[in-house]
C-alpha cells in the first residue's frame, strides 16, 4: 500500500497564524513576516544615503546604505527573482539581515492562517527564497525567507568589495594630501 | 473515465497530451481533476509551471507536454493527479492533459530500442500501441527544446 500524503501538506491543517506584509515586485505578489521588516521607505528618501558599489560581484546589488554603523546591501527584487526589471518605488529594510529590498508596491498587511511547505518538486533556488506558501483569498502567495536574499558567500564578497573601495578612497585621499 | 478491462493484466490510465496518447500505471494515479486555477510564482525548477489547489492541498504542476511533444501546453482540459515519491515521502503531482482519460488493462511490453528513459514499456490497447511513462523519469527530463524555443500548443 502506498504511503499516505503527509498531513502537513494539507491546507486544512491548522498552524500558527502570522501577520505578513503583502508586497509586489513586478506583477508578482509576495508575503513577508511583518516582524522581519524594520522599515519601509520610498526609494526617493533613500537616494541621498545610498552609495554605489563600483565593482559589485553580486549583480543584483548595486548600492549600499549605512545604518547604525552597519552596511546594508540594496537588493533589486526584480533581479533577485529574475523578473522583468521595472523601476522600484519602495525600499523594504529588513530587521535581522543587512538587506534592503527594492520592491514596487505594498499591498497591505494581512493575517495568514499558516505557511505551508513548498512542495518538494520545487528543487531550485526557490527553496532558499521562500519559507513556504500561503493561501489567502483564493491566491497562493510565496512567503519570503528574509535570509534568502543574499547568501553568506554573497555577503562576504560584498563586504570585501566595500572594504576594498574604502581602502582605495583612503589611499587616493592620502595621495592628494 | 471509460474502462477497458482484462483481469489478468496490469491497469493503466491512458491520457492524451497534444496529438498523442500515453499510458501511466494506474496505481500512481489518484484522480482526474478539472482545470482549476494555476497559481504561478518565480522559481528556478525546470518543467514546473506553478501549483494548483485541489482538495485542500497545494499540488505542483509539471508541463509534461514540453517533454512529450516539444510544445508548451497553452490549453488543457484536465489535470491528471499522480503520486510522486521523494524517498520515503510521497507528494501529489499534476500533469495537464488534453482530453478525458481512460482506464485500460494490458500486458506491458519492453520499450523499443532508442526510446527516452521515461518510456518504460509499451502497452497495446485495442489496435493502438502506447508508450508507458515513468513519472519520476518524465518530470526530471529536460524539455525537448529549451524553454525559450518551445512552440506553444495550438489552442482548440
Amino acid at each position: 500500500m502506498k504511503p499516505a500524503i503527509p498531513e502537513s501538506a494539507r491546507l486544512l491543517h491548522s498552524r500558527r497564524a502570522e501577520q505578513v506584509i503583502l508586497f509586489t515586485i513586478g506583477r508578482q505578489m509576495f508575503a513577508i513576516a511583518a516582524e522581519s521588516v524594520r522599515e519601509i521607505r520610498s526609494t526617493d528618501t533613500l537616494a541621498g544615503a545610498a552609495s554605489e558599489i563600483e565593482f559589485s560581484e553580486v549583480e543584483k546589488v548595486r548600492h549600499t546604505i549605512e545604518r547604525g554603523r552597519h552596511t546594508y546591501y540594496v537588493v533589486n527584487g526584480c533581479a533577485h527573482f529574475r523578473l522583468r526589471v521595472v523601476r522600484p518605488s519602495l525600499a523594504m529594510i529588513l530587521r535581522e539581515f543587512r538587506v534592503v529590498v527594492l520592491v514596487d508596491g505594498i499591498d497591505r498587511m494581512a493575517e495568514i492562517p499558516a505557511v505551508y511547505p513548498l512542495p518538494r518538486a520545487f528543487s531550485g533556488e526557490e527553496r532558499a527564497w521562500y519559507r513556504g506558501l500561503a493561501y489567502l483569498e483564493d491566491h497562493v502567495i510565496p512567503v519570503i525567507h528574509p535570509g534568502g536574499f543574499l547568501t553568506r558567500d554573497e555577503f562576504h564578497r560584498l563586504d570585501q568589495a566595500v572594504l576594498a573601495a574604502a581602502s582605495l578612497r583612503e589611499m587616493q585621499g592620502a595621495a592628494q594630501a | 473515465m471509460m474502462a477497458v478491462t482484462n483481469p489478468a493484466s496490469t491497469s493503466f490510465v491512458l491520457l492524451r497530451v497534444g496529438e498523442r496518447r500515453f499510458a501511466f500505471p494506474a496505481n500512481i494515479v489518484t484522480e482526474l481533476a478539472p482545470p482549476v486555477r494555476l497559481h504561478t510564482f518565480p522559481h528556478a525548477s525546470p518543467l514546473l509551471t506553478g501549483v494548483i489547489v485541489r482538495r485542500a492541498r497545494i499540488i505542483p504542476v509539471y508541463d509534461a507536454g514540453s517533454v512529450l511533444t516539444g510544445k508548451r501546453m497553452m490549453s488543457h482540459r484536465f489535470y491528471l493527479i499522480a503520486r510522486r515519491e521523494f524517498g520515503k515521502a510521497t507528494e501529489l503531482s499534476a500533469i495537464p492533459v488534453d482530453g478525458e482519460c481512460e482506464l485500460a488493462t494490458g500486458e506491458m511490453q519492453p520499450p523499443p530500442p532508442g526510446q527516452p528513459n521515461y518510456v518504460t514499456g509499451t502497452v497495446q490497447v485495442r489496435d493502438e500501441m502506447l508508450d508507458v511513462l515513468d513519472l519520476e523519469a518524465l518530470v526530471t527530463s529536460q524539455p525537448a527544446r529549451s524553454a525559450g524555443e518551445l512552440e506553444p500548443e495550438a489552442t482548440a
